[in-house]
C-alpha cells in the first residue's frame, strides 16, 4: 500500500521550553515559577525586615523578639517624622515644578522649534546627565551658599531642578518628536503663537510624559541624601532622608525606630511608584527609541 | 452672520515677521531657562572645580598653587584607594547586568503571574538607598540576619562580620550595589525583550537553533541599546549615588576601605575643610566617568 | 476681494533646490483652483506659502491685493485642511470645530451658532461630542472641513485632503467638497496628485512639474488642448498615446512615418516649424477614446496587431502594436509580444481578440504635435 511520505518524527530531545510559545512541560513550569518566588522573596527582604524589626521595642530586638508598638509612638521624640516628611514634599513638589516648567518649553523647542545651533546645545544639555553631582558639589556648595540660598529650600530644589533638567529635556524631547507637526501647523494656520500651541496643544499631548518625568523625578528627589544633606542647613527643615540618616550616625539610636522611620520615608515613594508604574516603564525605554 | 454670506474684506496687518524667524525665537526662548539651569549649576561648577583644583580652598578664601596641587594629590595614598574602591566596585557590574538578565528573560517567559512579580521585583528601586543601607547594614551585622541564615544551616559557631573588616566591607557593599540595581536593569532589559519580534525566534527555531543559540544570536544583539544604557546607568549610579550606602552602611570605613571616590569628596571637603582638594577629586571622578562613558560607545558598540 | 496672486513665486531649499520656480498665476473669488502634478513637483510646498507655513524665498505673493510675503499665517485669515486631517486629539469635534473662533475671541454664543451651521453642512451634528480616535476616516475629514468652513476664510487651502480614504469614499467626498464649495463662494486652492480629482472638481487647473508651472487653464482645454507632452501625458486616463514619428513634406499634407508605415495628415504649424527638407522628428499625440477602427479597404491607415486586451465592462481598451506593412499573416499563438505603441479604447460588444490586425486611424482634429527637444505643443497658425 502506498503511502504519502510519513512526516519527519519529533527528534528524541525532551521538549524544550521555547521562549515563547505557552506549551510547556509542567515541571518546567514549575521549575520556573519556584525560581520566581525565590527572587520575589529576596526583593521583599527589606520591607519584612523593616517591618517585623519595627514591631518591637528596643529591649526586645536586642533580647531576641516580641511584639511591641513603642517604637513607632517613639519615633516621632527622637526625630521630628511630620516635619520632616513635609520638608520633604515641599522640596519634592517645587523641583518637580519647576522641571516641568523648564523641561517642557525645552522639550518642545528642541523637538520642533529649531533654531540655529539647538542640536549642539541640546547635546551639551544632554551630556550633562553624566556630571555626578560629587564632581561639581564643591563649587556648587559656594555658590549656593554665597547666593544665600542655603537657608531654606530654594537651593537644593534649584540643584534638584538643574540635576533633573538633562534628562527630563531628553525625555520630552523625544516625546514631542512624535507629535505630527501638521497638528502644530494647523493650531498656527487657526490663530495660535507658539506660546499658544505649547500650551493648549502640546501639553495636554502630553500627559503620559509628564507622568513619567515627575514619577522619576519624584523617587530621585525623594531618596536623595547628598544634596539635601549639604543644601538645606536648618535643621528644621530636614527632608526625611536626611533625618534617617543622621540618625543612624547617632549612637545611641533605637533600631526598631529607624526601621520605623525608614518605613515612613519608603511609603511615600512605594504608594507614587505603584500608581504610576506604567509610565515607569514607558519613561525608561524613550531612551531607547531615539 | 451666517457662514454663508458673502465675505468682507478683512484688513490684513503686514509685518516684518516670517514663520521661521517666530518659530525660531519662540524656540530660543522656550530652551533658555533649560540651558540657564545646566550652564549655571552643571556647567559653571565645572569650570570652578577646575580652576579651584590648583588652588588651597577652604570654601570662603583661596590661594592659588599651581599644578603641584595635582601632583601632591596623586601622593596622598587615600586617593589611591579610593580609586582602587573604585576599580574593584568595577567588578560588581556585571552582576548589576547579568542577573537583571536572567531574571528579565525569566520574567519574559511569561509565569503565572509574571506581572506581579515584575511589579515586586521593581519595588526596591523606590525606595531610598539610605533605607537599603539601613537594612543591608542589618544584613550583615554581627548580630544581623546573614549569621542567622548560617547558623540556620547549622554553623552555628561561624560568625561573620563583613561590614567589620577592611577585607569584606567593599564586598558588602557591592553585594548591596548589585541589590538595589536590580529592579531598574530587570525593568529596562524586559522592555528591552518585549520590543523583540517574536518571528525572529520562532524563524530560528525552525531552522533548527537551540535555546542558547536563540539567545547569543537574535536575544542579546537586540538587547545590545538596553544593555548599554544599562551599563551606562549603572556606572553612573557607582560613581555618585553609591554615597548614600556608603554614609549609612560604613562611613567610608573601617579605614577607608569602603571610601570610594564620591564618598572621598565628601569627606575632603566636608569633614577636613579641603574644598582645593576635594574639587580635585571631582575632576578626577568626572574625568573617569567621562572614561566609562566613551570605552562603552567603543566596547559596545553604538549608534549615538 | 479675496483674489489670489502668485507673482514669480520661487522657493529654494537649502543652498540649491528649488522647490517652486517662478510660479505666476492668478485665483480669482470664489474660484476652485486645483493645483495637480506628480510627487515633489512643487504643489504642496506652493500651498504651504500661501498658507504661511513656508518662507518665500523670492516673488510676491498677493491676497486681496495685500502683498503677503511677511504675513503670518495667522494673519492672512485662510483656513486650512490637512492631509492626515491634523485634528485636536484631546478636544471633541464641536470644540476642535469651533477652536479658531475661541482664540479669535467670538462669544460663546456666535461660536455654538456657527459650529451648529458648519456641522449642519457637513452632517456632522450627531458627532459633536466625539473625540477624533472615535472617528472613522471619512468623519475625521469632514471635521477638518468643518474646522475650515466655520471661520469663513478669504480662501480655503486643502492639502490632498481625499488621499487617505478609501476609493468610494473619495468619490462621494469629491462631490461633497464641491458642493459645500460652490455653497460658500469661497476662493480654495486644493493640492492633489489624482488628475481625476483635478478634472472633476477644478474650475480651473494648474499642472506642475518640478516646481515650474506648465499649463493652467480649464480641465476640458487642459484635456484637448495641452500646452506640452507633460500635460498631455498627465491628464487623462488612460494616457495619452505618444509616439516617435518623423514628418516629410507631402502633397498638400505631410506624410508622418512610424517605422515603415506612413500616414497623412494636414500640417497647419507655425513658420517656426516648417518642415525643413530632410523632415522633423515629433511626437505624435493621440487619445485613446481618439484612435479608431477602420476597414482594411480604407486608405491612411496605420496596420496594428492587438496585443493585449482589456475589458473594463464599459468599454475595452485595446494595446496595439505597429505591424509591419508587409506581414499579412495572423500571428500564431504563443509568439512574444512586440512592444506596445498605442492604446485604443473600443465599445463593450467589440469583438476583438489578442492576435488580430487591426487598422487604425486618428481623426485630424485630436492629433497632437509635439517637439521633441522640449515637450512644446506645436501650435497651429
Amino acid at each position: 500500500m502506498t503511502t504519502l511520505a510519513t512526516p519527519p518524527q519529533e527528534t528524541n530531545e525532551p521538549e524544550r521550553p521555547a521562549l515563547i510559545t505557552p506549551r510547556k512541560p509542567k515541571v518546567g513550569r514549575w521549575a520556573l515559577f519556584a525560581v520566581m518566588v525565590g527572587v520575589a522573596v529576596v526583593m521583599l527582604y527589606p520591607f519584612w525586615v523593616m517591618i517585623i524589626t519595627s514591631l518591637e521595642s528596643e529591649q526586645q530586638f536586642l533580647s531576641g523578639g516580641g511584639f511591641s508598638w513603642l517604637s513607632w509612638s517613639g519615633l516621632s521624640s527622637t526625630i521630628p517624622v511630620g516635619q520632616e516628611v513635609l520638608s520633604s514634599t515641599i522640596v519634592c513638589s517645587a523641583s518637580i515644578f519647576v522641571i516641568l516648567c523648564v523641561g517642557l518649553p525645552a522639550g518642545f523647542a528642541f523637538s520642533k522649534l529649531r533654531f540655529r545651533t539647538s542640536t549642539s546645545v541640546f547635546l551639551v544639555i544632554v551630556s550633562a546627565m553624566m556630571v555626578p553631582l560629587q564632581a561639581i558639589l564643591m563649587p556648587e556648595f559656594v555658590n549656593v551658599t554665597k547666593l544665600g540660598l542655603t537657608g531654606g529650600y530654594f537651593g537644593a530644589i534649584l540643584v534638584y531642578a538643574a540635576l533633573g533638567t538633562p534628562f527630563s529635556t531628553f525625555l520630552f524631547t523625544t516625546y514631542f518628536r512624535g507629535v505630527p507637526d501638521e497638528l502644530i501647523e494647523a493650531g498656527i494656520v487657526d490663530g495660535l503663537g507658539y506660546v499658544g500651541v505649547l500650551g493648549r496643544l502640546i501639553i495636554p499631548v502630553a500627559v503620559p510624559a509628564i507622568a513619567t518625568v515627575t514619577v522619576l523625578q519624584f523617587i530621585q528627589i525623594w531618596d536623595d541624601l547628598l544634596v539635601g544633606l549639604l543644601f538645606i542647613q536648618n535643621t528644621n527643615e530636614r527632608p526625611i532622608t536626611v533625618g534617617l540618616a543622621v540618625l543612624a550616625a547617632g549612637r545611641t539610636t533605637s533600631i526598631p525606630e529607624l526601621m520605623a522611620g525608614s518605613l515612613v520615608s519608603a511609603l511615600p515613594a512605594m504608594i507614587v511608584y505603584l500608581g504610576f508604574q506604567r509610565y515607569l516603564v514607558k519613561g525608561l525605554t524613550m531612551g531607547i527609541d531615539r | 452672520m451666517s457662514v454663508i454670506a458673502t465675505k468682507a474684506p478683512r484688513p490684513m496687518r503686514a509685518g516684518r515677521m516670517t514663520l521661521r524667524r517666530r518659530r525660531q525665537f519662540a524656540g530660543f526662548l522656550f530652551a533658555l531657562p533649560a540651558i540657564a539651569l545646566v550652564i549655571g549649576f552643571i556647567g559653571v561648577p565645572i569650570g570652578q572645580a577646575i580652576y579651584y583644583s590648583f588652588t588651597s580652598w577652604n570654601g570662603l578664601t583661596s590661594q592659588w598653587i599651581g599644578p603641584s596641587t595635582w601632583s601632591q594629590a596623586f601622593h596622598n595614598s587615600n586617593l589611591w584607594t579610593a580609586l582602587q574602591n573604585n576599580a574593584l566596585l568595577l567588578l560588581s557590574v556585571p552582576f548589576a547586568l547579568g542577573l537583571p538578565l536572567l531574571i528579565a528573560v525569566l520574567l519574559h517567559q511569561r509565569v503565572a503571574g509574571w506581572r506581579i512579580f515584575r511589579s515586586i521585583y521593581f519595588m526596591p528601586t523606590a525606595i531610598s538607598w539610605v533605607v537599603l543601607g539601613l537594612v543591608a547594614e542589618r544584613f550583615f551585622a554581627y548580630q544581623g540576619t546573614l549569621n542567622s541564615i548560617i547558623h540556620a544551616f547549622g554553623f552555628a559557631h561561624t560568625n561573620t562580620n563583613m561590614l567589620g573588616y577592611e577585607s569584606t566591607a567593599l564586598s558588602a557593599l557591592g553585594i548591596t550595589f548589585v541589590f538595589t540595581m536590580i529592579g531598574t536593569n530587570t525593568m529596562l532589559f524586559l522592555t528591552g525583550l518585549a520590543t523583540l519580534d517574536p518571528t525572529l525566534e520562532e524563524a530560528a527555531r525552525i531552522d533548527g537553533a537551540g535555546r542558547w543559540r536563540i539567545f547569543r544570536s537574535i536575544t542579546l544583539p537586540h538587547l545590545s541599546r538596553f544593555i548599554q544604557l544599562a551599563f551606562v546607568m549603572t556606572v553612573i549610579a557607582l560613581f555618585s549615588a553609591l554615597f548614600s550606602l556608603i554614609f549609612v552602611m560604613t562611613g567610608g570605613g573601617p579605614g577607608y576601605a569602603t571610601t570610594t571616590m564620591e564618598f572621598l569628596i565628601y569627606q575632603t571637603g566636608f569633614n577636613q575643610g579641603d574644598f582645593g582638594t576635594a574639587a580635585l577629586y571631582g575632576i578626577i571622578l568626572f574625568v573617569l566617568t567621562g572614561i566609562v562613558g566613551i570605552v562603552q560607545l567603543r566596547l559596545i558598540g553604538s549608534n549615538e | 476681494m479675496a483674489e489670489i496672486t502668485f507673482d514669480g513665486v520661487t522657493k529654494v531649499f537649502g543652498d540649491d533646490i528649488k522647490a517652486v520656480d517662478g510660479l505666476s498665476l492668478n485665483i480669482a473669488e470664489g474660484e476652485f483652483m486645483v493645483f495637480v502634478g506628480p510627487s515633489g513637483c512643487g504643489k504642496t510646498t506652493a500651498l504651504r506659502m500661501l498658507a504661511g507655513l513656508e518662507d518665500i524665498t523670492s516673488g510676491t505673493l498677493s491676497i486681496g491685493g495685500t502683498v503677503v510675503n511677511n504675513v503670518l499665517p495667522k494673519h492672512r485669515d485662510v483656513a486650512m485642511v490637512f492631509q492626515n486631517y491634523a485634528l485636536y486629539p484631546h478636544m471633541s469635534v464641536e470644540k476642535n470645530i469651533g477652536f479658531a473662533l475661541k482664540i479669535r475671541g467670538d462669544s460663546k454664543a456666535e461660536i455654538k451658532r456657527k459650529v451648529d451651521e458648519a456641522a449642519t453642512i457637513l452632517h456632522l451634528n450627531d458627532f459633536l461630542d466625539r473625540r477624533p480616535k472615535a472617528l472613522s476616516g471619512g468623519q475625521r475629514q469632514r471635521v477638518a472641513m468643518g474646522r475650515a468652513i466655520v471661520r469663513n476664510p478669504q480662501a480655503f487651502l486643502m492639502d490632498e485632503p481625499l488621499s487617505n480614504l478609501d476609493a468610494k469614499l473619495r468619490v462621494e467626498m469629491r462631490l461633497e467638497i464641491a458642493r459645500i464649495q460652490r455653497l460658500l463662494g469661497v476662493a480654495t486652492v486644493y493640492v492633489t496628485h489624482d488628475q481625476v480629482e483635478a478634472m472633476t472638481m477644478g474650475d480651473r487647473v494648474a499642472v506642475l512639474r518640478d516646481g515650474k508651472l506648465q499649463q493652467v487653464d480649464t480641465p476640458q482645454h487642459l484635456y484637448d488642448r495641452p500646452a506640452n507632452e507633460f500635460v498631455a501625458g498627465f491628464m487623462g486616463s488612460p494616457p495619452m498615446n505618444l509616439l516617435r514619428c518623423h514628418v516629410r513634406a507631402g502633397k498638400d499634407r505631410v506624410q508622418v512615418v512610424f517605422g515603415d508605415q506612413v500616414i497623412e495628415l494636414p500640417w497647419d504649424y507655425t513658420s517656426s516649424h516648417d518642415l525643413p527638407p530632410a523632415g522633423l522628428d515629433v511626437v505624435f499625440g493621440v487619445r485613446p477614446e481618439d484612435v479608431l477602427v477602420a476597414d482594411a479597404q480604407s486608405t491612411n491607415t496605420l496596420k496594428t496587431r492587438v496585443e493585449r486586451r482589456e475589458a473594463l465592462g464599459s468599454e475595452i481598451l485595446v494595446h496595439l502594436s505597429l505591424d509591419s506593412s508587409s506581414d499579412t499573416s495572423q500571428s500564431p499563438r504563443g509568439e512574444l509580444a512586440r512592444p506596445v505603441a498605442l492604446v485604443a479604447k473600443m465599445g463593450p460588444r467589440q469583438k476583438i481578440a489578442v492576435g488580430d490586425v487591426v487598422f487604425v486611424q486618428f481623426a485630424a482634429e485630436h492629433a497632437h504635435f509635439f517637439d521633441v527637444a522640449s515637450g512644446e505643443t506645436l501650435r497651429s497658425r
